[in-house]
Formats: C-alpha cells, structure tokens, sequence
C-alpha cells in the first residue's frame, strides 16, 4: 500500500485551516463517553478519546503508540502555514487525491463510533451557512435530515460551496464533501463517484445509493447544480489525473456524462428530487 | 384494561433497571434455559428471564419463531423496534413462502392441471383466512393488492373517480399517512372534489368534535387511521361510521397499524373500506389487501386492466369479472398471498387479544421508561385509564437530530429504531418539526429489550451532548 507515502507527500493540505483556527481542544470535546460493552450495566464512562485526530484526510490509529507521523506533525502547524500551504497545494491536489485520503482515514477507523466521533470533530469546523442560503431551492432533498447547500462558481472559475444541517453527522458529511470539492473544478465534481464515498459510510451499510444516505444525496446535489458550470469537456482532467482507476472508469463516465447531457434540459427543469432517478444512484459493475 | 396489567406478569420488581442486574441474570438463564425453550443458541445469550413464579412473557415465548432476531449487529445484539415500519416474519411464514415455491408454484385460476388448483385453492385459502381474521362475512370482500397503498388507490381511482363531484368533499385527518392522503390529492384534482382535515385537540389526538362538524351533505367520505402510526392514538372508527352514514358518506379505514396488533371486525366497525398490509402482520412483502363491502365493490369500476379481472374480451370492449378478480388484473402474488394466510393463521394461533393484551402492557412500559428521561418530548397523547396508546413513540430529544440519534443508536447499541418523518409530513409540520424518532414495538419484544433501548438512547444523548 503506497497511500502512507502519499498521505506524507499531501499532509499539509490535508489539514483545512479552518479546523486549525476554530477548533478548540477544550476538555468536554476531548471527553468523549466511552461506551459500555454491550448489556452490560457499566454507568457511561467519560475517557480521553486517543482517537481525536482531526486532520482531514488523515490517516488515523486507534493505537496511539504507533500512530503515524503526520498526524502529530499537524497539530502544531500553525493556522497560517497550513491556510499558505493550503493555497499554495490546492491547484495541484486533486478532489480525487483528497478523496482517496479520506477514504484512507474513514477505512482506517475500524470501530463505527470513531467514524462516528470523526464525523461529529468535522461538523464543527465545517464554515457557517448564512440564514439567507437556508431556502428552500438550496435544500438537499432525500435526506431524513435537512441540509441545505450553496454553490457558487468564483472569478476563477472553481466551485464554491457551504452547507449546513440540522443534523451534526450530516453536517461532518457536508464537512467532508466540501473539503473535498470546495475550490475544484466543475469537471471535477462531476467526476466523483457516489460509490467512492461508500466507504467512509456511517450508519449506512451496503450498497452507497440508499435513499436515505446524505453522502449520497449532497454529492448528487453538488453534481447537479455544478452542472449548468460544466461544459462538458473533460479531457484535460483525464491527462492531469495519473490515477489509474479514475481512467479505468473513464468509460463508465462518459456513459453517464452523456446520459447526463443528453437530458440536460429536462434534467435541469426538473426538481431536485429527479436526481435520485438517474442513473448515477446505480452501481453497474459486476 | 385494569386487569390485563393484573394479570400479565409485572417486570417492575425484577427490573427497575435493567442496568444493575444484567450480569446477575445471564447466569439464571442458563438454568431456566434447559426446561423452558428450546431456543436456538444465539438466543440464549440474551435471554434475561423471571423469576421462576412468574409466567414467561409472550414476547420471550415469541421470539423463538423469529430467528432474525437472535443476531448481533455492529457488535451488539440486536434490538429491533421499528416493526410498524414492517414485521420480522416467523418461521411458520417462511415456511408457507418456501413450500408453495418447493412444492406447487403455478399460476391461478388458468390451468386445469394439478398445481395450477392446488396453488388456486391455496389462494383462496388465504383469502379465506384473511377475511376471518377481520371477520368479514364473504371472502369475496377481500381484493388482494400490492400493500395498503395500492389498496387505497384502487378505491381512490376506482370508487373515488366515479363517484366524487366538483364540491364533494372529502374528510381526512392530519395525522393520516402519505398513503391516505396523495391518492386523494390526485383524484381532488381529477374530480374537483375538496379535502378537508381534521387537526389535534390537545390532547394531541386527532380532534373528533372537529370531524363531527365538518360532516355534512357534501361529504361522500372519510378516509382515517384507525391507529397513528406516529401519535399511537386510535380513532373511534365506530362511532365515525355512524357519523358518516348519517350523512350518506361512506367510510375508508386505513387499518396498517391496528390489524397487526388487535381484534379488527370490520362488521363491528362497519366500515366500507378497510385496508392492511401483509408486511406489517407477520406477512411477506408484495401484498397487501382491501376489504370492501361486496355491494359497493359491484358498483366499482376496475382499476387496473388485464388478465384475470375480465370475463369476455371483444376488440372494442370487455365485460368485467366479479369482484375480487374483477380487481385483480395480472397474476397475483400468489405465494405471498398464501404466507400471509399463513400469517393469519400463526397470528390467530397465538390469539390477537393475548397480542393486545401484552403490547398494551408493553406500550406502558415504554411510555414510562421513555418520558422519564430527560428532555425526551413524545408525541401523541398521555396514556391513562382510559387513554390505550399502540405499542410505539415517536420522540424527539432537545437539540438532537433524530437521525442522528438513530445512526448511533444503531452502530453503537444495535438498536433499530426509525427516523424521519414516517410518511407523515404534514402531521410533522403540524407538530412543529421536521422529523421524529420511533420506536415501535411488536408481540416479540420484551421489557428487557425497552430497558435496553433506553439505556442505549441515555448514553447516545451524552454522547451528543459532548460534543456541544
Ligand atoms: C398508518 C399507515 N398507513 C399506510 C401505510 C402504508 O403501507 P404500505 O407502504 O405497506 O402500503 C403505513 C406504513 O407505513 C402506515 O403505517
């Protein structure tokens, strides 16, 4: 497995410098209830969660002994040298390369709690929603909790987005998602697979198209409101993009981008609520 | 209902609290185990059990038939407490499934071979045993359907096209599910008929006095829960039966949440419609049926065309069968039909006033467990002496997001509970938020499995909470 080595090479991107500026170690975030086993009739305990590691796209351990470097190398960059090299890093890191950390870090947390406890460390340094993008239009539909979503593309020509939920788990869901898109590309946005986020899945189990799973849901609904911004020719992403897979699927999404396109205008007309129709809630491999 | 709880063994003693005896009581299992049930393995573990004077519950009698339920998910073992969303099936279910499949899977009503009757006959059967199990006088009464949902469509689109005038009105209530309320959206539009609908006293029950004065001699009907499956309250389908004739309205009982759990007799009620799903009763998914009064399912037009709901087909027209098949176009789920017969049966067997009788002690215990937590909010009215809430609550936690109180619920406890809005959005926003939580019960589980939920949900709110 070469993702250490990559991970290395990315860590200081993989730090948002908004967690570093606003997340405040205080002793009841750090005191996480441990759980009682089962049935068993222990009173909840409150134990130092060794796990706290909030560094986006990090790998984690659970066994803070033999917990990789970068990790504690980030807790003392500082919120400039992180934002700097966050700035200086994102025109050449990849949403597919912040992707796959964050698919190494969730595969990393074997114990659901802790991908649980992740989660919740993500929403709050995901950036305030104003009230005037709480509209109904920016409403992600198909969730069981409500988020709405902003998008905007800036003068240079990347998307923008913000969310917010009343739910904190989907709010680390909206944390995650906009670390990863927030600054790309429209192409790639549409480039990502639902299915790629299936394993960072918390309380969803399966299959990643279940009507009800909010990783799901905001990507689609980032995808289709980026698509009025994409023309469509992608080509240049798939000459930057060294990585084999996203090649290997290549087919496959030119597959849906022609779909996508084909429909483009009734796809657009209708409602958010037809995106959970196309064809990119399926999974057609073998 | 006094003496119900009289006689239904009291937990109280034994389990104040199901946390500072758990450990005590594994070991007693395992003596009780060897004469008492012979639970499969996985089963034991869990198995928390009276003392030996006391009776065993019909939940720990149960459970045996479900083997779904001796399972550990996400590292715990399971707790399942959403079947008014759907039921675990029991064996006896399973086995009807498998052995229609195994042993006489052909198509009904067509081939004069051997199968093809025995598989006709074994759907009538069922259809048979669902009418006796609501007790209507003729089985012909019984269409089956897809679900409750089809069941109540046929009647919109089928009774409710030909009948319903610009003007007409229509009397729901806020609390009715989707499923009782989108197909009368659409054939109000069709028709220019006009919905209308009762909202909660506040008691927090749909408002009967309300109803009462919104009937009149444009109402042509009433379409009700008879019990919410969100609020737990039941309505007085009786009594609304006799409102609504007195005005010439006919009455559609939308009845998924009582027929699983208590005596339904739809010639008590006297009900015109009444619908059910086979899913929510110990049945399989896929069918569902509707009870109509035979003269009223004469006057109905078919609602889907077809294969088996025709008698002679010309080029320019058909002349309809008799109901049910009249109603019953394309092959059935024959099956399905048969293993919810089945269903029926292993109901029956077990007695649904013994199933009420445990699930209204069972309700109580959750309702007093659950409301005293604190900053638990669970909607629906107060259960009293004469206030009988179904075996369910829908809560919400101060500040905490039901689904996220789920997610945990079920990673962290393995208990299932559902979040959402259940299908019932405008009840929802009547009661001023977005979702709920919900836990509902079923004649297989136990006070020691609501002991645990509510251990699970305690520790899932400060584990929330310590994060704010
Ligand atoms: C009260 C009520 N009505 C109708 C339905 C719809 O049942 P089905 O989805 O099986 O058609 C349900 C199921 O959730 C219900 O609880």
């Amino acid at each position: 497995m070469n993702t250490t080595s990559s991970i290395s090479s990315l860590k200081a991107v993989a730090s948002p410098p908004l967690f570093i500026s606003t997340f405040r170690p205080t002793v009841k975030s750090l005191r996480n209830p441990k759980f009682p086993s089962r049935f068993s009739p222990k009173r909840i305990r409150c134990m130092q969660d060794s796990n706290i590691n909030l560094n986006f796209g990090s790998k984690s351990n659970p066994n803070p002994s033999s917990s990789h470097e970068f990790s504690v190398s980030f807790a003392t960059v500082s919120s400039l040298e992180a934002e700097e090299a966050l700035l200086t890093t994102t025109t050449t890191t990849s949403s597919a390369d912040k992707l796959r950390l964050l698919v190494t870090e969730f595969r990393s947390l074997t114990e659901p709690i802790d991908r649980v406890k992740r989660l919740l460390n993500y929403a709050t340094v995901l950036a305030p929603l104003d009230d005037s993008a709480r509209v109904p239009a920016n409403r992600v539909t198909g969730c069981t909790t409500q988020v709405w979503l902003e998008i905007k593309k800036d003068e240079l020509g990347r998307m923008r987005f913000k969310a917010d939920s009343d739910s904190e788990i989907s709010k680390g869901f909206c944390s995650c998602l906009i670390w990863i898109l927030d600054g790309a590309k429209p192409e790639e946005v549409m480039g990502v697979r639902s299915e790629d986020l299936s394993e960072m899945n918390v309380g969803v189990h399966g299959k990643a198209q279940s009507r009800v799973n909010t990783w799901h849901n905001v990507l689609m609904s980032m995808q289709k409101r980026t698509l009025p911004f994409f023309d469509g020719d992608d080509d240049d992403v798939a000459h930057r993009e060294e990585d084999r897979r996203l090649v290997q699927h290549r087919q496959e999404h030119d597959l849906l981008f022609n779909y996508v396109n084909g429909r483009r205008r009734s796809y657009m007309e209708s409602s958010d609520y037809s995106v959970s129709l196309l064809p990119l809630d399926y999974d057609f491999t073998i | 209902m006094e003496g119900v709880a009289m006689k239904l063994p009291s937990f109280k003693s034994l389990a104040p609290n199901a946390i500072s005896f758990a450990v005590g009581h594994r070991s007693f299992t395992r003596v009780r185990r060897s004469f008492s049930l012979s639970v499969c393995s996985v089963a034991s573990s869990s198995a928390t059990i009276a003392a030996d004077s006391e009776p065993v519950s019909l939940g720990r009698r149960a459970r045996k038939d479900f083997r779904i339920l001796h399972q550990e998910v996400n590292g715990s073992k399971l707790v399942y407490l959403d079947s008014a969303a759907t039921s675990q099936k029991p064996a006896a279910v399973l086995d009807a499934l498998q052995n229609y499949y195994e042993f006489y899977n052909s198509n009904v009503h067509r081939g004069i071979h051997y199968l093809s009757a025995k598989a006709t006959d074994e759907f009538e059967l069922a259809r048979k045993k669902v009418a006796r199990f609501i007790n209507a006088s003729d089985s012909r009464e019984i269409v089956f359907t897809r679900n409750a949902t089809e069941a109540i469509n046929l009647v919109a689109y089928s009774w409710g096209l030909s009948n319903l005038k610009p003007g007409d009105e229509v009397i729901l209530t806020v609390a009715e599910h989707h499923s009782c309320i989108v197909p009368w959206q659409i054939v109000s539009q069709k028709t220019g008929a006009v919905l209308k609908f009762v909202t909660l006293n506040e008691d927090e029950v749909p408002d009967m006095d309300m109803l009462r004065e919104m009937l009149s001699q444009k109402t042509k009907l009433v379409a009700v829960h008879h019990v919410s499956n969100v609020l737990a309250s039941s309505l007085p389908i009786e009594d609304i039966v006799v409102w609504a004739h007195d005005v010439g309205a006919k009455v559609l009982v939308d009845a998924c949440q009582s027929v699983p759990h208590m005596v339904v007799d739809v010639q008590k009620l006297n009900a015109d419609f009444l619908v059910a799903s086979s899913h929510k009763m110990c049945g399989p998914t896929g069918i569902g049926f509707l009870y109509g009064k035979s003269d009223l399912l004469h006057e109905m037009p078919p609602f889907l065309g077809g294969g088996e709901m025709i008698s002679d087909v010309f080029l320019d027209h058909s002349t309809y069968a008799e109901p049910p098949s009249r109603f019953e176009a394309g092959t059935p789920a024959i099956g399905e039909a048969i293993a919810l017969g089945a269903a029926c049966d292993y109901l029956s067997g077990i007695g649904m006033p013994k199933i009420h009788e445990y699930e209204v002690e069972l309700s109580k215990y959750l309702y007093e467990k659950l409301s005293s937590l604190p900053d638990v909010r669970i909607y629906g009215p107060r259960p009293s002496e004469s206030v009988c809430r179904a075996a369910l609550c829908s809560f919400n936690v101060e500040g905490l997001h039901p689904t996220d109180l789920a997610t945990f619920l079920d990673q962290q406890h393995g208990v299932a509970i559902r979040s959402g809005h259940h299908c019932a959005q405008p009840l929802h926003r009547y009661l001023g938020v977005n979702a709920s939580a919900r836990a509902s019960l079923y004649f297989y589980n136990t006070k020691e499995e609501v002991d645990s939920f509510i251990v699970a949900l305690a520790d899932t709110v400060s584990f929330f909470n310590s994060f704010k």
